[in-house]
């Protein structure tokens, strides 16, 4: 443990630093891309309305008629400054997108990431267990079938069941509770329980049921794939093997052995689903209104706005390359083995 | 599961308890003597791109402007000549215009409102030429250069502390009406910066509310301003704004009485499912949304004056607008719509009903060989989801006659755009919303050298039209001019109209006051709507 | 090279032979659909009515619209068929693309290695961090542009975001085998490097594509059909596609069901059947799941009889 600590804060450093040419990659990509693809800010904005010298002379005022790679350069200064600047679209600070936007993603994919657990898991180490029974293929089917099934289409097919009932379908809350809510950690549900509001809190938990259920399966599939793949590995570990040769009941085995050691992974599995669940969420964003940051990514794509796109694919960026870093560290932590 | 239902429907109940407690609570101490109604929430799927005047273009925006601002002149609900409101201006020829500021009028924060802010906030907005602002509007005040762009020289006087004099560059008989929409709207000079625009939820206006709340893109609350000295009364102490990304999301939250109004903008299916419903009434008044489809002169197809027509007399509008907006549009058979003075149905008065013999005749007349091939085009996104439809529907009409062979395309707005320059399609899709209420903003963009969207037309006589139109102050005289101007556009077929949208917003019975606001202006006067409950 | 490709066909067992097969069947019917669309849909796929008389919008199914009719007029089966044809057109071009782009730069780069290798590795390690569904939804909508829309725009999208997975895999194959004896037996008496790329490593690193393949197939079959929800994909009028018609089905009043349910199923269905290909060819080839027989150490019989009984099935 001692010695393992001891090379983890360089490693640690060299991870941060390495964000830096990823978020580089992806930012010029995307920077190259949106000047590549036809229309700008201005004619998504008012083509309809304007002649082309007026187009013209707005693109001036943003500074769109200046060389390429000035724009380029300029953009990568203000970046290196953490100066994200403000959307065009909509004149809003990118930082204040991500917070008042990214709350709603956060408490969508931690309440995905934990349902996905509570069914994932016991699935997963189930299937695992009774390999190649009626049981396996069910839970297996199960699996592939929620990973294969769109979460708009699964939104959409529970909307109809559920909708006639009252409970909500659509959005993070009632208007009414956000119109109450102070924002303090822009986590609404966080929000109300600071504020002490019970009805606001139900009425937010309530929200969050569906487009986490929808979300939390999509997951869920993916877990129990990864689980009893990993039962089945460490069933014929050579540590279980010899547990079973000292004459230890199987099922001691199973549980003690083999289900310990098979999760171990389960952290770096959601680590690396990151992306996925970030993926997931945009498509359940757009199927359940979430005020979350994938819908307004589509937006200001839709809106050309390339202030508004650089900065949310950045924070995606940074967000998912800290997860994997994060994970690694749980895993060194727990994990005696691992050295860097 | 059970369990889970009993505790939504409580929640729920609670829920609506506590709203009612709160409208009950905030009626006592409300702002402004007069509002004694209770608060309500309007919902809406428009979004605010800036609630500075100079930094919007947009319906979101400018409602919310013109509910916390006051321009020079307004107009009122259901009218369509512009009426005093912080000034009474008039016309001294048609080039000059005098405003008399009514005394009195402050600013919220206090400070008063003087013929200075007036020529300020022009000014400003004409300076910061925001991308996406109006300043555009104000050419006749402009100096007209694209790199710096300023008021010209001696455009606005202000004599003194009431009065300011504007000098246009050229006659236009509609700046009164501009000068009622929101890009005008006063603000305060010691609060705005002068080349910048000042932060959504710092504005201060002189407006019947103040803003006292704004999440960007959440939601907004007004407040019944106390030193608001126009000609109106709010009626409620508070006005909450939410601000909702999808109509399905609006549908459900003015269905189960989330928001007590919902306005702008809601699917057709949703419309027709509300009022059959018959939970919530859907209330409908006039609109001036316009949309259209355009020539192309340049390619061989669009140049052809028979087949222009020969299109305009087989599109069937009403099934269209049946079809594929399930009723809630109206046919529109001229390029200016209904209500707008010298308004005529030029196109039903040429071509009469739809007709497959007509159109053959035209066609054959001009010797032109059927089927002619023809490219439609159209933007999947842009113009909402029903657009395809509109587009499908059109292309299998003219298929259905024998007379075309159609061919559809589409592209997404931003390569439409180019596309459509470039002759990729002989006729495309556009849609319009007007700037100020006057005939001839359908005409100048659309009509004069190519119109803004470039589609190779001209015509002199149209043209010299157009320019007597503007110049003209007696009212009768302008309608004749602008009448004729229509009867050519039917004749020469540049672009053929196809349908108006309404002002359509969906309102718990308990609102009173939704049907008078609902006109061609599209301005919510949040002031004129009462929650009686 | 073709033999080597179907290998792992050859040697499934047991439970994964019945899941590869399960796979195979659905897939082959969905080939099918594709393939005699026009024989076996009753209608066009942009077919709205019949002799001038429009067909009823929005009615529920029946006898001549089994699955119903949705909101643009359309006959729902006829466009369930029909979205067969337009997914696996997408899904074949771009995992073609993606295989013709993402091996060979994959074994170019790791047999090569150099600075070439660092930089590939770089950009690819970028992208594949990267929520692929947000870059094929960035990638969709600056490709919809300049390629019009339609099948190559979803189909190069796509591409964009499966090339990384090929190039890993392939890369760390190849720099493993660079090493490999037969490699080093190969260079000394004298192959040239084009040749060991590709008589050698290609033919050895091709036996894992299969799984990439059939799981990648999966895999764009759904972000397709997102593409297509988010108003992305293809026009209804240019091919039919199943998740522009469930957009179009996200708002339908409450109690039109049938306009959802059909399309999504189609997508369900294919992506299973896809999946289970994948699976089942998986569990042949990754050797770490295969069952290991001959170890089998005999226990005292006891309470672990019922579980080796499981063990042994």
């Amino acid at each position: 443990m001692a010695s393992a600590s001891g090379s983890l804060p360089r490693y640690i450093v060299q991870r941060v630093l390495m964000i830096i040419p990823m978020v580089w990659v992806l930012i010029t990509m995307v920077f190259i891309l949106l000047r590549v693809a036809p229309g700008d800010p201005v004619s998504a904005a008012v083509g309809d309305k304007l002649s082309d010298e007026a187009l013209d002379a707005r693109r001036a005022t943003l500074g769109l008629d200046r060389p390429i790679l000035t724009q380029y350069f300029d953009y990568l200064g203000s970046v290196a400054r953490f100066d994200f600047g403000k959307t065009i679209s909509d004149n809003q600070p990118i930082t204040d997108v991500i917070k008042n936007n990214g709350g709603a993603t956060l408490s969508l994919t931690v309440g995905a990431i934990l349902i996905a657990l509570v069914v994932g898991i016991p699935l997963g180490l189930l299937a695992g267990r009774r390999r190649d029974t009626g049981t396996d293929a069910v839970i297996r089917v199960f699996g592939i079938v929620s990973y294969a099934a769109p979460v708009f289409w699964v939104g959409l097919m529970l909307r109809h069941l559920v909708a006639p009932t009252g409970w909500p379908t659509y959005e993070i809350a009632s208007p009414i509770t956000k119109f109450e809510i102070e924002p303090v950690t822009h986590i609404l549900i966080v929000d109300t329980l600071l504020a002490g509001n019970t009805t606001a809190f139900l009425d937010v938990l309530q929200h969050h049921v569906m487009p986490c259920v929808v979300l939390g399966l999509l997951l869920a599939g993916v877990l129990i794939r990864l689980v009893r793949v990993n039962v089945l590995q460490t069933l014929q570990d050579d540590y279980v093997e010899a547990a079973r040769a000292r004459g230890i009941p199987e099922r001691y085995v199973v549980r003690r052995h083999a289900f310990r050691n098979a999760l171990v992974p389960v952290i770096t599995v959601i680590g690396l689903q990151i992306a996925l669940t970030l993926g997931g969420a945009v498509l359940t964003e757009a199927t359940f209104s979430w005020p979350g940051l994938g819908g307004k990514l589509i937006e200001y794509l839709i809106a050309r706005d390339y202030a508004g796109v650089q900065g949310i694919i950045t924070f995606f960026a940074i967000f998912v390359v800290l997860i994997s870093l994060l994970v690694d560290i749980i895993n060194a932590l727990v994990d005696p083995r691992v050295r860097y | 599961m059970q369990r889970k239902k009993l505790l939504a429907i409580g929640a729920t109940a609670v829920l609506i308890g506590s709203l009612a407690a709160c409208g009950g609570g905030d009626s006592d101490k409300g702002g402004k003597s007069g509002a004694d109604g209770n608060d309500w929430i309007l919902g809406t799927t428009e979004s605010v791109t800036s609630m500075d005047p100079a930094g919007s273009y947009d319906f979101g925006s400018w409602n919310m402007q013109y509910n916390i601002f006051e321009q020079l002149m307004e107009i009122p609900a259901g009218e369509s000549e512009p009426k005093p409101q912080a000034a009474d201006c008039a016309y001294d020829d048609p080039k000059t215009i005098t405003c008399t500021l009514e005394e009195g009028h402050k600013f919220s924060n206090g400070n008063d409102l003087t013929s200075s802010d007036v020529m300020f906030s022009l000014e400003r907005n004409i300076k910061i030429a925001n991308p996406n602002g109006s300043s555009v509007l104000l050419g006749q005040l402009s100096n007209g250069d694209e790199k710096s762009p300023a008021l010209a020289d001696g455009a606005i006087e202000t004599p003194d502390d009431t009065t300011v004099v504007f000098h246009l560059n050229q006659p236009d008989t509609t700046f009164l009406k501009l000068l009622s929409t929101a890009t005008t709207s006063i603000v305060d000079e010691e609060t705005f910066p002068a080349d910048d625009l000042l932060g959504d939820s710092e504005v201060i206006g002189s407006g019947p509310y103040t803003l006292a709340k704004y999440t960007p893109g959440e939601q907004a609350t007004l407040v019944a301003n106390d030193t608001y000295k126009g000609p109106h009364e709010p009626s409620s102490p508070k006005i909450y704004v939410q601000y909702l990304s999808d109509p399905s999301v609006l549908k459900t939250a003015v269905e189960n009485g989330e928001v007590d109004v919902a306005w702008r903008t809601l699917s057709p299916t949703d419309l027709n499912d509300l009022e059959e419903g018959g939970k919530v009434d859907v209330v409908k008044g006039e609109g001036s949304e316009f949309r259209y489809w355009v020539w192309q002169l340049g390619t061989e197809v669009g140049k052809d004056q028979a087949i222009r027509q020969a299109v305009a007399q087989l599109m069937d509008r009403e099934v269209i607008a049946q079809d594929a907006y399930d009723g809630t549009v109206t046919p529109s058979y001229s390029i200016v719509p209904p209500g707008f003075g010298g308004q005529k149905d030029s196109f039903e008065e040429k071509y009469g009903e739809p007709s497959v013999d007509a159109a053959k005749k035209i066609l054959d007349d001009a010797g032109v060989k059927t089927p002619v091939d023809i490219t439609l085009g159209y933007t999947p996104t842009h113009y909402g989801p029903n657009a395809v439809d509109e587009a499908t529907e059109l292309a299998s009409q003219l298929d259905e006659s024998g007379l075309f062979k159609t061919k559809t395309e589409d592209a997404e707005w931003e390569e439409y755009q180019t596309l459509y320059k470039e002759n990729a399609y002989d006729l495309f899709i556009l849609g319009w919303y007007p700037d100020i209420l006057d005939a001839d903003n359908y005409l100048t963009p659309f009509v004069r050298d190519g119109g803004f969207y470039a589609n190779g037309y001209s015509n002199d006589k149209v043209n010299s039209l157009l320019d007597e139109e503007l110049a003209e102050t007696d009212t009768a005289a302008r309608d004749d001019l602008i009448g004729q101007i229509q009867d050519i556009v039917a004749e020469d077929v540049p672009l053929i109209p196809s349908w108006n949208g309404k002002n359509v917003a969906v309102a718990s019975k308990k609102m009173e006051g939704v049907a008078d606001t609902l006109d061609p202006t599209y301005i919510f006067r949040f002031w004129d709507t009462t929650n009686t409950d | 090279m073709f033999g080597r490709l179907l290998t792992p066909f050859r040697q499934t067992t047991g439970m994964a032979r019945w899941i590869l097969l399960t796979g195979l069947l659905i897939t082959l019917a969905y080939v099918v659909l594709a393939l005699f669309a026009p024989w076996i849909a009753p209608f066009d796929f942009n077919q709205r009515s019949v002799d001038g008389v429009k067909f009823d919008k929005l009615s529920a199914p029946s006898g001549t619209h089994w699955f119903g009719v949705n909101d643009q007029f359309y006959d729902v089966l006829s466009r369930c068929i029909w979205g067969a044809r337009t997914g696996l057109h997408v899904v074949t071009l771009s995992v073609v693309f993606s295989l013709v782009v993402g091996v060979p730069l994959g074994v170019i780069s790791g047999f090569i290695g150099g600075w070439l290798d660092r930089v590939l590795v770089f950009v690819m390690d970028a992208l594949y961090a990267f929520p692929s569904l947000l870059l094929a939804i960035v990638f969709a909508f600056l490709l919809r542009g300049p390629l019009g829309g339609g099948v190559m725009a979803a189909a190069l999208s796509l591409t964009v975001i499966y090339i990384p997975q090929y190039y890993r895999v392939v890369r760390n194959t190849t720099v493993s085998a660079r090493e490999a004896t037969y490699v080093e037996a190969a260079r000394a008496i004298g192959a040239k490097n084009g040749t060991i790329m590709r008589r050698y490593l290609f033919g050895n690193v091709i036996q894992s594509v299969p799984v990439i393949g059939t799981l990648n197939a999966a895999d764009a079959m759904g972000t397709l059909a997102a593409l297509g929800f988010l108003g992305l994909g293809i026009q209804p009028n240019e091919a039919a596609e199943w998740g522009y018609d469930l957009s179009r089905a996200l708002d339908d009043p409450s109690g039109v069901w049938w306009t959802g349910l059909y399309p999504g199923m189609a997508i369900v269905l294919l992506i299973t059947g896809l999946t289970l290909i994948g699976e089942g060819l998986n569990e042949t080839i990754n050797p770490t799941l295969r069952k290991r027989r001959l170890r089998k150490v005999v226990l005292p019989p006891q309470d672990v009889a019922t579980a080796m009984v499981e063990e042994n099935r």
